[in-house]
């Protein structure tokens, strides 16, 4: 894996590596896919699904209700004035 | 104090099963504990990283509160790898736990905290969480019984994710009649988890498995003295009046991959939400970009491993690369749920050893490439990759240290296998280390 495609896929997945990393994950990396490439001879078909049982939807009715307090929630936050504060966004 | 609190003080100090304990025990309740990727009011739950540090969860988790409604009190949360992205339980921010066999080794991992508390404390049952083996591989290596139910039989409301499609609630304890009291206790269906609304109603007695299916492919690169303690076994299993027979999975050397794959995937678009403000508290340079405020976070808290898996599943999933690996995982994983019918069609159980070695020295565990590590969970892969049941149970020593011994039914059919683990009980004494707290 070259240092381009390792640079652009921790950019993808939002993370600051260093050279020493980059030159370490690309190698662990290739080795992994590498030790993976016999996928590729495995007789799988077309189907599958995204989970290894069926699943089914589950509605309930739309009615309004609270589960929890907003102020143990907004406990769990940086709030200024009643406004989550964060980073700025432009 | 009372003797069991002792012992959960004890496991924590010296065996280090615990992040967090209760200030007091109630001892007119049963006791258990929650691995930290468990939401439980009144605690923190940090999953084993630092970017959660400082999260407190205002709930339980479904399984939390169902055992606290059966009259269970939650006496601590047990280490972990980093939202369980490890075999021995060393990637973890808050302490590597450490073997009650012999703590210059491991635990096994991810739910290395709950091995050891489920064999250093007696009537404990343990909260574990199973991704590729997180349950079977800390249950062998500390020489318990640890259930991994069927993929939606426990509903994962409350769970710190790793991969959706493959995370499963069970639980670890000296002794599997422990197990199926607290399992019917968790199991069920909970509309906040949609998954676990599709299961079959869990009624009536298990049924003794007639006959063990063992796949000649899961015998190949053991270490010598597990496959001689598994052979026993066979031997033990086959006094009991068992049918043993060796069959063909030649779709298990997929497996490996097609769960790297999928977990890593799964793992890398769950661990998008730990930006530093929405789980966990990051007050500092809030005069950044989000972007970059974002990306420092992740880069400054997440550990080695979880980087690693993090690069593995972005890249998997990116454009190219997707139809290659992602989708021909599901694809694979569908072919060994056919395959693990074709056996199920002959035979009630496949039964394998649990690890392909004793629990390793730590310093061991420091050589070893992850590529290596990630070998360490091939028997334990097949089954979490396909959502099938298993229960890992003790089935011999090896100079002192406990040897797993595997078995897996088919879909919803925890019961048998509870069944199963009773009867080998009643065949084989389990040894558990003495400790004077």
């Amino acid at each position: 894996m070259d240092r381009e495609t390792i640079a652009r896929v921790a950019k993808v997945a939002r993370l600051n590596l260093t050279e020493e990393e980059m030159e370490r994950y690309a190698k662990d990396l290739d080795d992994i896919l590498n030790s993976f490439s016999i996928m590729d001879e495995a007789p799988a078909g077309d189907t599958y699904s995204f989970n290894p049982i069926p699943v089914v939807d589950v509605l309930r009715e739309d009615e309004p209700g609270q589960d929890l307090d907003p102020q143990v929630l907004r406990a769990q936050m940086g709030t200024y004035e009643d406004y989550v504060r964060g980073p700025r966004l432009s | 104090m009372s003797a069991t609190y002792d012992l959960i003080r004890y496991a924590q100090s010296k065996h280090r099963a615990f992040t967090e304990i209760v200030d007091d025990i109630d001892d007119t309740k049963f006791h258990f504990s929650a691995k930290d990727n468990l939401c439980a009011d009144g605690f923190q739950a940090r999953a084993g990283s630092a970017v959660l540090d400082g999260y407190r969860p205002p709930f339980d988790a479904t399984p939390v509160r169902r055992l606290k409604q059966a009259g269970g009190q939650l006496v601590g949360k047990t280490t972990m790898d980093e939202f369980g992205f490890g075999t021995f339980s060393t990637n973890s921010a808050h302490g590597v736990p450490l073997n009650p066999f012999d703590p210059e080794r491991s635990c096994g991992g991810s739910s290395g905290g709950a091995g050891a508390a489920a064999c250093l404390i007696p009537g404990h049952i343990a909260l574990g969480v199973s991704t590729g083996g997180s349950i079977s591989g800390p249950a062998s290596f500390c020489g318990v019984v640890g259930l991994t139910p069927t993929y939606g039989r426990v509903s994962r409301y409350g769970l710190i994710d790793y991969g959706n499609s493959l995370d499963k609630v069970g639980l670890l304890s000296r002794s599997a009649s422990l197990i199926a009291k607290h399992f019917r206790t968790i199991a069920g269906p909970d509309p906040k988890d949609p998954t676990s609304c599709a299961q079959p109603v869990l009624s009536g007695k298990g049924k003794m498995p007639g006959s063990l299916a063992v796949p000649k492919e899961a015998l190949q690169n053991l270490d010598p003295s597990i496959l001689t303690s598994f052979q026993d076994a066979l031997s033990r299993f086959k006094e009991m009046g068992v049918e043993v027979r060796e069959v063909s999975m030649p779709s298990l050397r997929y497996s490996l991959p097609a769960y790297y794959i999928l977990a890593t995937s799964e793992a890398s678009t769950n661990l998008a939400r730990y930006c530093g403000m929405r789980f966990g508290r990051r007050e500092e340079e809030l005069n950044q970009h989000f972007n970059d405020f974002f990306t420092g976070v992740r880069s400054e808290s997440f550990g080695d491993e979880a980087k690693r898996r993090i690069l593995l599943g972005t890249f998997c999933r990116m454009v190219g690369f997707r139809s290659r690996y992602y989708l021909k995982s599901l694809a694979v994983r569908q072919l060994l749920i056919e395959e693990y019918r074709r056996v199920f069609g002959d035979h009630d159980a496949v039964v394998t050893p649990t690890m392909p070695f004793v629990a390793p020295r730590f310093e061991e565990i420091g050589r070893m490439k992850p590529l290596e590590m990630y070998g360490a969970d091939v028997l334990t892969v097949p089954p979490n990759l396909t959502g099938m049941p298993h229960i890992s149970v003790p089935c011999a020593y090896v100079n002192g240290l406990p040897v797993g011994m595997q078995m897996v039914a088919d879909h919803w059919k925890e019961l048998d296998l509870l069944e199963a683990a009773s009867a080998w009980e009643r065949s084989f004494i389990y040894r558990f280390p003495e400790v004077s707290p």
